[in-house]
C-alpha cells in the first residue's frame, strides 16, 4: 500500500491558520460554552414545564425534575464538543469548504508544546496522554471510594458512612472502575503505541480520535455530579425497576452512560478501521503484534455490545422522564427485558476489558524472555474463541432470576466452552516461559501475577457459571472476588504491565524501578489477601453490596479490609512513582527492552508524523532465539 | 529529531481513504444496527410477555400498519435517488435535491406521528403516561427513526452544498458520496426492519 | 516441547522419554507439579467445607460438590500452570542487560492439540456434572410435587414475608419440617429482590408482577438465615431473617401456636 504521498503544501514548523476559529477554541472556551448550554437548557425547560403543570400544588413532579436534569447533563455534554470545537470539520465540510492543510496541521497541535494537551488536538500520541491521565484519575477515585467501602465493612456494625453514601459508594465505584478499565489499555496504549506498532502516521480519523476522548471527558463530570443529586441506590448494574425508583442522583448515571457509549463507539471503529487499513507495507495479518491484534478484537466487540447498553440507559431515562413503561411491570414492562440488554452488552464487556491486558503480557513476555511468541495462532484462536463465545453467555447471570429456567443449561454449556480459549491464553504465557530465563524487570513481574491472579478467576468462574453452585453462589461476596480476580488480578496487572514496559517511550524516561517492585509487592499481596478474604465472606454467605453484615462474617471481612489497605498503599506507591518519574526519572534509551516492534525504532518525542518514512516489514515481530 | 523538524499532512490516494471512511462509516452501521437490534428485542420480548395483559390494554388505540411503512418510504427513496447520482456530477445536481427533500418529508412524517401519539394518558397532574408496553416501544422507534432522518438530512444537505457550490474534480468527491451510500441504505434497511417490527402489533 | 533434544541426540523413542525426564528444569517442574496440584486439592478439600455453612438441603450439598469437586479436577492443570511458572520464576535472570536468546520454539503442534483437547474434557466434565445435576433437581422437584408443602415469599422493601396458604398463617420467620420437600411460590411487592435462604443453598430472584418458583427438601435441623441477594436499595443489608427446619412435630405446634391448621 504505497500511498503515501507527502505532498507539502505548506511547511513551517509552528502553523498558525489566521482568522480561522479553531486557533481560538479549547478546553475553557469548552468549558464556558457548555456551562452556558447546561444553564439554558435547565432554565428553559425549567419554564417550560412550570407553565404545563402549574394548575397543580407541586409543579414540579420527579418526572419533570428529571426531565431538566437529564435535559441539563446533555446540553452540557454538547456545549462543551461545540465550545471545543468539535464540530467545526462536519460543519466545514457541510458547507463546502473543507479544512485547510495548515489547520489540520495546526489540530494536530504540531509546535504547541503542553497546550495542544488542552485542545481538541487530532494527534493520537496526544490523545494517548489524555486517556493515561483520565485512567489514573478515574483508577485513583475509584480506588479511593473502594477504601472507603473497605473501612466501613472492616467490623460488623461499621458506620463509616451512612447507608445512602454507602450504596452510591458501591455504585459509583462500580461504575468508575468499569469506564477506566475499559479503556486502561486500548486509551493510553492502543491510541499512543498501537500506530506506531502498525507503521501507521496517525489513525484513520484523527478529528474521530479526538472527538472520543473529549466525549469521554464531558462525561466525567456528569458521573461526579451524582454525588450532588443524592447518589445512586443501584450498584453499576442499575438494575430495572429500582433505577426508575431512584432519586436524581440516577440521573447523573444515565447520561453517563450514555455519553460514554458514543464515545466507545467512536474510539472502537476508529481503532479497528486504523488496524485494518493502515498497516504499513509488508505487515500481513500473521505478522501483526499480538497486542495490535488483541486490542483490535477488544474493540470491535465493544462496537456492538455496548449500543445494547446505551439502549437500557435510554430506555431507564425514558421511563424516569416520559413515564414509559420499559421495565414497569404495572404498564406492561419488565425488569427481565433490562437485565438481558444490559447483559447482552455486559459478558462481551468483561473480555473487552480483559483481552487488551492479557494481549500487552504476551507482548511483554517474549521481549523479556528473549524467545519468540509461543503459538502465536493459538494466541489469536484465543483471542476470537472468547470474542466469538462472550456474545452467547449473557444469560448466566441471569441463572436464578427465573426469566427463562429452560435456557439455564444451554447457556450454560456456552459458558463453560469458554474455558477452552482461555485456556489457550495460558497455553501461550506457559509455552513462551518455558526454558526461558526471564529478565525480571518490572513489565515481566506483572506477567507472573497475571498467571497467577487469572488461574484463581478462571476455576472460580468454573463453579460460578454451573447452574447448582450458583443457585448457593449468586449475588454473594463470591462472586465480587471471583470477578475482581479477573478484572482486576488480570486486566488491570496487565494493564499496569503493560504502563511498565511503554512508559519509557510514552514520557522519554524510565519508572522508577525501586518503587515499582515495592508497589508491586503491596498490590499483589494485598490484593490476594483482600479477595482470599472475600471468597471466604461469600462461602460463608455474605451476600454483596451490603453495608452490614452478622458477626459470623467478622473474621473474613477484617481479613478484607487489611488486604485492602495494603492495595492502597502500592497503589499511592505506584502513581508516586509515575508522577515522579515523568520529569525525573532517568533518562530512556531508544529501545531499552531490546524489543523487536515498529515503536521502538521511534525516537522520543515521537515525531508527529511518527515516521520520516513509513518502515516496510518482512518478518513477524519475535523473532528472538537460537536455532531454527 | 525534534519538534521543529518540518511536517507535512499526508495525502493518501483517494482510493485508500475511501476504503478506509467506507469500512468506518460500517462499523458505526454495525453499532447502530445492534441499537436497533435491541429495540426489536424489547418490543418482541415485551410483546411476548405481555406483563399483566398491558402489552396492549383494552380499548388503547395504536397506530396501523401502514404508518410504519409511510415512514420507512421516504428512506427508500433516498437511498435510490443517492445510488442514481452516484453516476455522474451532473446527475447529482438533480438527485441531492430529491434525496434531500424525500428525507425533510419522511422526517416530517414521523415527527407528526410522534406528535399525535393516540395511546397517551394524562392524569390530573398534567403527567403523561405511555398506555401500555406497545405505547412506549413505539415512541422509542419513532424517536430513532426522527434521529436517523435528521442525520441524513444533514448528510444530504451538505452533499447538495458541495455538489453546487465547490468545484472539487467529479474523481475528488465520489469517494466521499459511496461513503454516505452505506449510511443511506442502511438508513431504509434500518427503516424497512422496524416498518416490519411495527406491522406485528 | 522437547523436540530440540529429540533432534540433537536422535535416541529411539523410550530413551527420548527418559533423557526427557532427567533434565533438570524437567525435574524441578515436575516436582514444582505436585507440590501445586497438592495445594490446590487440599484447597479445594480443606477450604469450603471448613467455611461454607451447615448443609441443610440437597441442593446445598451438591453445590458444594461442585466446588470441591472441580477445584481437585482442575488442580493437575492449575499446578502444571504454575509449575512451569515459578520454575521460569526461580529461573530469572537480574541485571541491567538482557539475558542471552533462549530457543526459537515457535510453537510444538502436538502440544496444542493436547491442551486442547484436556481443557475440552474439563469442559466437558463440567458441562456434564452441571447438567446432571439439574436433570436430577428437575426429577425431584417434579417427583415431589404432590408431597410438597408450599410458601408463597413475598419481598418488600426490606422486609421478607411467609405466606403458608395450606396452613392459613402468615409469618416473617421461615419455619420449615424437615424432610418435607417444599416450594417457594416468590413475588415481589415493588423493586427485584433474591430470596436466599442460605442454608438451604438455593436463590431465587423476586420480580414485581410475575411468580418464580424454586423448589428444596430440607435434609437436616438447625437454623436458617434468609437473605436478600440483589441490591435493592437502601437497606438491602438488612432485609433479612431467620427459621428454622424442624421436627414435625415442631412445625406443627408451632403452625398451632401461630393460629393456623395443620393439613
Amino acid at each position: 500500500m504505497s500511498t503515501l504521498d507527502m505532498t507539502s503544501t505548506h511547511s513551517r514548523p509552528v502553523p498558525h491558520p489566521k482568522r480561522s476559529l479553531i486557533t481560538r477554541l479549547h478546553m475553557g472556551t469548552g468549558v464556558v460554552v457548555g456551562i452556558i448550554f447546561a444553564a439554558l437548557a435547565y432554565y428553559a425547560l425549567k419554564s417550560s414545564l412550570l407553565t404545563y403543570t402549574d394548575k397543580v400544588a407541586d409543579p414540579l413532579t420527579p418526572h419533570t425534575d428529571n426531565i431538566v436534569l437529564l435535559g441539563s447533563m446533555f446540553a452540557w455534554s454538547i456545549g462543551f464538543l461545540v465550545g471545543i470545537g468539535a464540530f467545526i470539520g462536519p460543519w466545514r465540510w457541510m458547507i463546502g469548504k473543507d479544512l485547510t492543510d495548515e489547520e489540520i496541521l495546526y489540530m494536530a497541535g504540531d509546535g504547541q508544546g503542553i497546550k495542544r494537551y488542552f485542545k481538541y488536538c487530532t494527534d493520537h500520541k496526544v490523545v494517548g496522554i489524555q486517556y493515561l491521565v483520565g485512567v489514573m484519575t478515574l483508577l485513583g477515585v475509584g480506588g479511593t471510594m473502594a477504601m472507603m467501602i473497605r473501612t466501613n465493612l472492616a467490623r460488623p456494625g461499621g458506620h463509616f458512612v451512612t447507608a445512602t453514601v454507602y450504596n452510591s459508594l458501591v455504585g459509583l465505584h462500580g461504575i468508575t472502575m468499569i469506564i477506566a478499565m475499559i479503556i486502561v489499555a486500548t486509551g493510553p496504549f492502543g491510541n499512543y503505541i498501537m500506530p506506531i506498532m502498525i507503521g501507521a502516521y496517525d489513525m484513520a480519523f484523527p478529528r474521530l480520535n479526538a472527538l472520543s476522548w473529549w466525549v469521554l471527558f464531558t462525561a466525567i463530570p456528569v458521573l461526579c455530579s451524582a454525588w450532588f443529586l443524592g447518589g445512586i441506590p443501584t450498584g453499576w448494574t442499575a438494575y430495572a425497576p429500582l433505577s426508575v425508583q431512584a432519586g436524581p442522583g440516577m440521573n447523573a448515571f444515565v447520561a453517563t452512560i450514555i455519553i460514554f457509549a458514543v464515545s466507545t463507539a467512536v474510539a472502537g471503529m476508529n481503532i479497528t478501521t486504523t488496524v485494518v487499513a493502515m498497516r504499513t507495507k509488508g505487515m500481513k495479518w500473521n505478522r501483526v503484534p499480538i497486542f495490535v491484534i488483541g486490542s483490535t478484537i477488544s474493540v470491535a466487540l465493544a462496537i456492538p455490545a455496548f449500543p445494547t447498553f446505551m439502549l437500557a440507559m435510554v430506555q431507564t431515562g425514558l421511563d424516569r422522564t416520559f413515564n414509559t413503561g420499559f421495565f414497569d411491570a404495572n404498564m406492561g414492562g419488565s425488569g427481565w427485558l433490562y437485565a438481558n440488554l444490559f447483559w447482552i452488552m455486559g459478558h462481551p464487556e468483561v473480555y473487552v476489558i480483559l483481552i487488551p491486558g492479557v494481549a500487552a503480557l504476551m507482548e511483554i513476555v517474549p521481549v523479556f524472555v528473549r524467545k519468540p511468541l509461543f503459538s502465536y495462532n493459538a494466541a489469536i484462536m484465543g483471542f476470537a474463541g472468547i470474542a466469538g463465545l462472550s456474545v452467547l453467555v449473557w444469560a448466566h447471570h441471569m441463572y436464578i432470576a427465573g426469566w427463562a429456567p429452560s435456557l439455564n443449561g444451554p447457556f450454560m454449556v456456552t459458558t463453560e466452552m469458554i474455558s477452552i480459549p482461555t485456556g489457550l491464553l495460558f497455553l501461550v504465557l506457559i509455552g513462551t516461559l518455558w526454558r526461558g530465563k526471564p529478565w525480571m524487570k518490572l513489565p515481566m513481574l506483572s506477567v507472573f501475577a497475571f498467571i497467577w491472579d487469572f488461574l484463581i478467576g478462571g476455576i472460580t468462574g468454573i463453579y460460578l457459571s454451573d447452574v447448582p453452585a450458583d443457585g448457593y453462589l449468586h449475588g454473594s461476596m463470591y462472586v465480587t472476588a471471583h470477578f475482581h480476580f479477573t478484572l482486576m488480578g488480570a486486566a488491570l496487572t496487565g494493564a499496569i504491565g503493560g504502563l511498565a514496559y511503554w512508559y519509557p517511550k510514552m514520557t522519554g524516561r524510565m519508572l522508577n524501578e525501586r518503587a515499582g517492585y515495592i508497589s508491586f509487592w503491596f498490590v499483589q499481596i494485598g490484593f490476594n489477601v483482600l479477595f482470599l478474604g472475600m471468597f471466604m465472606a461469600g462461602a460463608e454467605g455474605q451476600p454483596r453490596r451490603v453495608m452490614d453484615y452478622a458477626a459470623v462474617f467478622a473474621h473474613s471481612n477484617m481479613i478484607s479490609t487489611i488486604g485492602a489497605y495494603g492495595v492502597g498503599i502500592g497503589m499511592i506507591i505506584l502513581l508516586w512513582a509515575v508522577i515522579h518519574s515523568w520529569t525525573k526519572g532517568t533518562i530512556a534509551p531508544m529501545n531499552p527492552w531490546g524489543a523487536k516492534t515498529l515503536e521502538w525504532t521511534v525516537p522520543y518525542p515521537v515525531p508527529l508524523t511518527n515516521f520520516d518514512e513509513l518502515p516496510v516489514i518482512t518478518s513477524d515481530p519475535y523473532g528472538y532465539g537460537k536455532g531454527k | 529529531m525534534s519538534h521543529d523538524t518540518e511536517f507535512h499532512v499526508h495525502h493518501d490516494s483517494d482510493a485508500a481513504v475511501g476504503r478506509r471512511e467506507r469500512l468506518g462509516v460500517r462499523l458505526l452501521i454495525v453499532a447502530d444496527g445492534a441499537f436497533l437490534f435491541g429495540m426489536i428485542f424489547s418490543y418482541f420480548y415485551l410483546r411476548n410477555l405481555n406483563a399483566g395483559g398491558n402489552w396492549l390494554p383494552k380499548g388503547v388505540k395504536h397506530y396501523s400498519a401502514t404508518s410504519a411503512w409511510l415512514v420507512a418510504i421516504p428512506f427508500v427513496i433516498a437511498a435510490i435517488t443517492h445510488r442514481a447520482g452516484l453516476r455522474s456530477k451532473q446527475a447529482r445536481n438533480l438527485t441531492s435535491v430529491v434525496t434531500l427533500l424525500a428525507l425533510l418529508v419522511g422526517g416530517f412524517i414521523q415527527w407528526d406521528q410522534l406528535a399525535h401519539m393516540p395511546f397517551l394518558l394524562k392524569d390530573d397532574g398534567g403527567v403523561v403516561s405511555f398506555n401500555g408496553a406497545y405505547a412506549s416501544n413505539w415512541a422509542l422507534i419513532a424517536g430513532s427513526g426522527i434521529f436517523h432522518y435528521f442525520l441524513s438530512a444533514f448528510i444530504a444537505l451538505g452533499i447538495l452544498i458541495r455538489n453546487r457550490t465547490t468545484n472539487l474534480p467529479e474523481e475528488l468527491d465520489l469517494w466521499r458520496q459511496r461513503t454516505a451510500q452505506s449510511w443511506f441504505t442502511w438508513c431504509a434497511i434500518a427503516a424497512i426492519l422496524t416498518g416490519i417490527t411495527l406491522s406485528i402489533i | 516441547m522437547a523436540d530440540h533434544i529429540e533432534q540433537q541426540l536422535a535416541p529411539t523413542p523410550g530413551e527420548r522419554t527418559a533423557i526427557f525426564f532427567k533434565r533438570t528444569d524437567v525435574v524441578r517442574t515436575s516436582l514444582l507439579f505436585i507440590f501445586w496440584t497438592a495445594v490446590f486439592v487440599v484447597l479445594g478439600v480443606v477450604f469450603y467445607p471448613k467455611w461454607m455453612p451447615l448443609v441443610m438441603s440437597t441442593e446445598l450439598k451438591s453445590a458444594e460438590a461442585i466446588m470441591v469437586w472441580f477445584t481437585v479436577i482442575s488442580a493437575p492443570i492449575a499446578g502444571l500452570v504454575l509449575a512451569i511458572t515459578s520454575n521460569a520464576f526461580l529461573n530469572m535472570h537480574r541485571g541491567d542487560t538482557p539475558p542471552p536468546d533462549g530457543p526459537a520454539v515457535r510453537t510444538n503442534g502436538p502440544v496444542v492439540a493436547v491442551w486442547t483437547i484436556t481443557s475440552l474434557l474439563f469442559a466437558l466434565v463440567a458441562i456434564i456434572w452441571g447438567l446432571t445435576e439439574m436433570n436430577g433437581q428437575a426429577v425431584a422437584a417434579a417427583r415431589d410435587a404432590k408431597s410438597a408443602i408450599t410458601v408463597e415469599v413475598t419481598g418488600s422493601q426490606w422486609l421478607w414475608t411467609f405466606n403458608y396458604p395450606a396452613q392459613g398463617i402468615e409469618t416473617h420467620e421461615l419455619n420449615l419440617p424437615v424432610g418435607v420437600p417444599v416450594v417457594f411460590d416468590v413475588k415481589s411487592a415493588d423493586v427485584n429482590h433474591s430470596f436466599w435462604p442460605v442454608q438451604l443453598g438455593v436463590k431465587v430472584d423476586a420480580n414485581a408482577q410475575v411468580t418464580t418458583v424454586i423448589h428444596t427438601t430440607p435434609t437436616k435441623i438447625g437454623a436458617i438465615d434468609v437473605k436478600c441477594a440483589e441490591l435493592c436499595g437502601l437497606y438491602h443489608a438488612y432485609m433479612e431473617t431467620n427459621g428454622a427446619v424442624m421436627s414435625k412435630d415442631d412445625f406443627n405446634a408451632w403452625v398451632t401456636a401461630q393460629g393456623g391448621h395443620n393439613a
